[in-house]
């Protein structure tokens, strides 16, 4: 018995070794198989029904869809999970073609991210998934073009909040439609304003002042960032100054000195901490130990505002607005037209105006559409929570995280030398130089 | 010991083809990466094969960095952990009262959560109420920044991960104490030898080749730190990236730069400086 | 005993249990903790400073962790993976450990440090080859993916081989006298002679195949499939975790650990005396 088992063993793993060792004498230049080399069962079969398009650009055609089975999968949990399920199961029982889509949760977004790399590299991506364009840099030549689909079958692109159009157009084609948006807000402690006579600050200048009263009459710090790339990003284009693109830094100008220079003093004065040791200014805001914070809109709900009351306001500008939006999109991979086409239904179904705005009621999440802000629902809704309030009044101004290769590196790069420099209490020339430095040796190799 | 034959390899065999198939066989994948320039696992495309990888790692100074923290790393965990450890398991085979609720304890920190832990020390660390501030504080010495401040970023490391690695070295100890006969610690009772001198004479011989074990198991996973760095700050490398290591490195280029090349270079490069400590240790241990 | 003497062993004795005290209280307090976080509400997990105590504890925190997973198809899964893989680490160790302290075949020095070297690069370098492997092997929702990749361990081959090696010689050539096979000598000798070195790994393989993540995570599609870790990570958000719930559910995770702990504790603590067998 035992030998046998062992011998079963055996066999199967020298099999896997010469099937291993006779695709890389295939040509080392291109190991891993390419598209359509080892299709798996299911896309063969479902090839040879339907093989008029195999990949690349979708041609929409007008005839039906035939029934399949949509693999989508997400990194959402608990209530955003649920929701997400009720809005699929809806889908599933209303589309007239028979389409099924089949969501699995592959963990939190890093393990998601780590096994859409992993699927990508054997081959088996599936139809459609969440992702950040910053995944996606990698394998981007996997992605289905949806341009020609937005252009024939889709209402009204231009109804998509524009910074999500935008974000959707970072590799050169259309990528991905929003889903579960998010935006950087500032929570503020309202209690405690209210006691001293200060509004939620609008501009840089005000900011300035509120965080002076606050250090003064209170002795703690007015203001922290969570993510301290997307602040400086943000304040960048507050400014009137460039951020980064595949060439290197683009603020390395007296908008960008100027820009650094009211960072610092900010940080240098102790109008602004960081968030060190307690990890999230959600649990410090809590516990009354900062006055407000910059944030995700999705942060709310770890926020426990006992014996005081939350306030939620846009982000601060200068001379322009500008507001970071996070969050996922979906993105599509099938190579099958049948696929694609039915995996197209269902993401038309997600950015509708009805399911959005019921995703974002459930959620937290922001609605893709205008049309979804401006309905009667949502504006009853956001009567009731602030945070919408603020996320919709910088909804026209949504900048999204450059993506291209290096992007991550370089955002990596700003972050932590930027927290290096405000614990050096550096100046800001000195912090720019360091940026600049940062950014461009990683671009300019 | 008998003469050659192949009879080893049977009993080798089902071992060398998991390790072939699944360790092995990527292992030699990874080498061969990291001479591809410009290469993407994905499509698997490169540009060249050389050494850019090398150059640019050495380039790198994050690399160095990490290079440098790991290596004080090492220095400090592996030879604390084993000396606290072996005095924890000599204390616990000895003649106590409640000896299965203290091994039990002991046992604990294994199989805690990460999650925990990690929380658990951020608080100990805390700079405003943590207890390891306020037992300084007995002391007169002023608070101390632990996870705010770069310079204290290694040390806070260092003392979480000795405790850390305590629970393993402590369970291979035990296990190793059982292996030495009863009737050693019998005789010299009866002839009143002191305690240091039968924990030299019959202790540490009795289980040199779990302290060696220890020793060298050790170096390999201190070199491998990750999970710990993780846990302590909670998905960063501590305040400005100060508290980088090597495998940090490896996995911040493979997973989220999608900078295959790298990331090889920078894991062979870490395998050539265990390999040769190992080889360097097991000769150090042999001479003995 | 002199007076000195027993002045001595006074301190001596006062000072172990010290030693063990401060130590088992530093041990215990994550684990403490993490039960005390498990009942509390959220603000009182993020109080700062840190609340020791719940005012009321929220055992409610338990029923919302079980149900926001499959937590019984998860446990059973894990389960079957945990069994199975101990037991093949268990067979690949002893074997190779005993070929590795006993036998004498050529290129054995190679060969070891060989398996040595395998532990040198970090594992996360060789998960996605792997995953290709499994991919090809068409082994994606199985059993056997989260298993046999971990079916041989280096750490415990070379820990075993460790132990074996102390095994005195003199045994192995009366065997061979008593025309002994090599596998009945490994099977009746060198097994219940290391049955504390080899509960030690079983216990070791058993936590690690518990806490294993990523690796079956990316080997499963089918929800059913999943293992009990996996249902750990439905608590954290790009914006923040639910502490409390993460606590409860790694709570009802590490018990089945800690009861088969203390079920093997005895058979690693009270090795065989060798006196008994050199007789």
């Amino acid at each position: 018995m035992k030998l046998k088992k062992g011998l079963a063993v055996a066999l199967t793993a020298t099999m896997a070794f010469s099937t291993l060792t006779g695709c890389s004498n295939n040509g080392s230049n291109n190991e891993t198989t390419t598209n359509g080399t080892t299709p798996s069962e299911t896309t063969s079969v479902a090839e040879s029904t339907s093989a008029t398009e195999t990949t690349g650009n979708a041609v929409v055609a007008d005839n039906g869809i035939e029934p399949c089975t949509i693999e989508f999968w997400h990194a959402m949990s608990n209530k955003q999970e649920e929701e997400l399920t009720a809005l699929t199961d809806k889908f599933n029982a209303e589309n007239e073609y028979g389409i099924t889509v089949n969501l699995t949760n592959q963990g939190a977004y890093k393990d998601l991210s780590s096994k859409l790399t992993a699927n990508a590299a054997a081959d088996t991506l599936p139809d459609l998934a969440q992702a950040y364009n910053n995944w996606l840099s990698a394998y981007s030549d996997k992605l289905v073009h949806l341009d020609d689909f937005v252009a024939n079958d889709f209402d009204n692109w231009d109804d998509i909040v524009a910074g999500y159009r935008d974000e959707n157009s970072q590799f050169g084609f259309i990528s991905g439609v929003p889903f579960n948006k998010s935006t950087y807000v500032l929570f503020y402690n309202k209690t405690m304003f209210d006691e001293l006579g200060l509004s939620a600050p609008l501009t840089w200048d005000e900011l300035l002042e509120v965080a002076k009263v606050i250090k003064d009459e209170k002795g703690i710090e007015a203001i922290g960032w969570d993510d301290l790339a997307g602040m400086f990003q943000a304040m960048l284009v507050q400014n009137g100054c460039g951020y980064i693109d595949e060439t290197g830094a683009l603020f390395d100008n007296e908008k960008g000195l100027e820009t650094v220079e009211y960072i610092m003093n900010l940080y240098n004065n102790g109008y602004a901490r960081l968030v060190g040791e307690d990890k999230y200014f959600s649990n410090v805001i809590s516990n009354q130990l900062i006055a407000s914070y910059v944030g995700s809109s999705t942060g709310a709900s770890y926020i426990t505002a006992d014996g005081w009351e939350l306030g939620v306001a846009p982000l601060v500008s200068n001379t322009e607005m500008a507001a970071n939006a996070a969050g996922t999109n979906i993105v599509m991979f099938s190579q099958d037209t049948n696929k694609q086409k039915a995996a197209w239904e269902y993401l038309k179904f997600l950015t509708s105006a009805e399911s959005t705005t019921e995703w974002a009621m459930a959620t937290g999440y922001l609605p893709v559409r205008t049309s979804a802000y401006e309905s009667e629902t949502y504006q009853t809704f956001m009567a009731t929570d602030p945070t919408s309030v603020a996320a919709y009044s910088q909804s026209a101004y949504f900048i999204s995280q450059p993506a291209f290769e290096g992007s991550y590196d370089v955002m990596t790069a700003i972050s932590n030398t930027l927290e290096e420099q405000i614990l050096n209490e550096a100046d800001a020339q000195t912090t720019l130089d360091a940026l600049v430095k940062a950014v461009n040796d990683i671009l300019q190799k | 010991m008998e003469k050659k034959s192949m009879k080893g390899y049977i009993y080798l065999m089902p071992a060398l083809i998991v390790i072939l198939l699944f360790t092995a066989y990527p292992l030699i994948r990874a080498f061969l990466m990291s001479f591809y320039e410009d290469y993407n696992m994905i499509s698997g495309e490169y540009s060249r094969i050389g050494l850019g990888n090398y150059k640019d790692l050495f380039g790198d100074k994050d690399f160095t960095k990490a290079l440098r923290n790991t290596s004080i790393y090492v220095v400090f965990v592996v030879p604390c952990s084993i000396a606290l450890s072996l005095l924890i398991a000599v204390l616990l085979n000895s003649n106590i009262k409640c000896q299965g609720l203290f091994q039990t304890i002991f046992f604990l920190p294994y199989v805690t959560s990460v999650i925990a832990i990690g929380l658990v020390w951020s608080w100990i660390f805390n700079s405003n109420y943590g207890l390891l501030n306020i037992i300084l504080s007995w002391f007169g010495i002023d608070k101390v920044q632990w996870l705010n401040k770069p310079k204290y970023a290694l040390p806070s490391l260092i003392i979480f991960s000795v405790w850390k690695s305590m629970a393993f070295d402590i369970l291979i100890f035990l296990a190793g104490l059982q292996t030495i006969p009863k009737d050693l610690y019998n005789a010299s009772r009866v002839d009143s030898t002191p305690r240091w001198r039968v924990f030299w004479k019959i202790t540490v011989p009795g289980i040199a080749p779990m302290i060696s074990y220890a020793f060298i198991m050790g170096f390999i996973s201190a070199f491998k730190v990750y999970n710990e760095v993780f846990s302590l700050w909670g998905g960063k490398a501590g305040p400005a990236n100060s508290a980088i290591t090597v495998v940090y490195y490896i996995y911040d280029k493979f997973y989220n730069s999608h900078n295959y090349g790298l990331a090889s270079a920078a894991a062979v490069i870490l395998f050539l400086i265990i390999l040769v400590l190992t080889i360097v240790q097991r000769m150090m241990g042999r001479k003995k | 005993m002199s007076k000195k003497r027993k002045i001595m062993n006074i301190i001596a004795t006062v000072l172990k249990y010290a030693i063990l005290i401060l130590g088992a209280l530093f041990t215990l307090m994550p684990f403490l903790w993490m039960i005390i976080s498990s009942l509390k509400t959220p603000a009182e997990i993020t109080a700062i400073p840190p609340k020791l105590l719940p005012s009321v504890p929220q055992w409610s925190n338990y029923a919302e962790a079980w149900k926001a997973a499959p937590f019984p198809r998860y446990f059973l899964n894990t389960i079957i993976v945990t069994i199975f893989s101990t037991i093949g680490v268990l067979a690949t160790a002893i074997l190779s450990a005993f070929a590795f302290s006993r036998l004498n075949f050529p290129g054995k020095k190679l060969v070891f440090s060989l398996f040595l070297a395998t532990l040198m690069i970090p594992g996360e370098m060789l998960i996605i080859t792997n995953f290709i492997t499994i991919t090809k092997l068409k082994w994606i929702d199985t059993y056997q993916a989260m298993i046999v990749p971990y079916m041989s361990n280096v750490f415990y081959i070379y820990l075993l081989t460790q132990f074996f090696s102390q095994v005195p010689d003199s045994l192995y050539l009366a065997a061979k006298v008593d025309k002994c096979s090599d596998f009945k000598f490994m099977m009746k000798i060198m097994v219940p002679m290391n049955k504390s070195a080899i509960t030690t790994i079983a216990i070791l393989n058993i936590i690690g195949c518990w806490n294993s993540f990523l690796w079956p995570l990316l080997v499963t599609n089918d929800r059913n499939m999943r293992v009990i870790s996996n249902g750990l990570v439905r608590f954290q958000t790009e914006a923040g975790s639910d502490y409390q719930l993460i606590m409860a559910a790694s709570t009802i995770m590490v018990m089945p650990i800690i009861i088969v702990y203390l079920f093997l504790r005895k058979y690693i603590i009270e090795g065989v005396t060798q006196s008994g067998l050199k007789s």
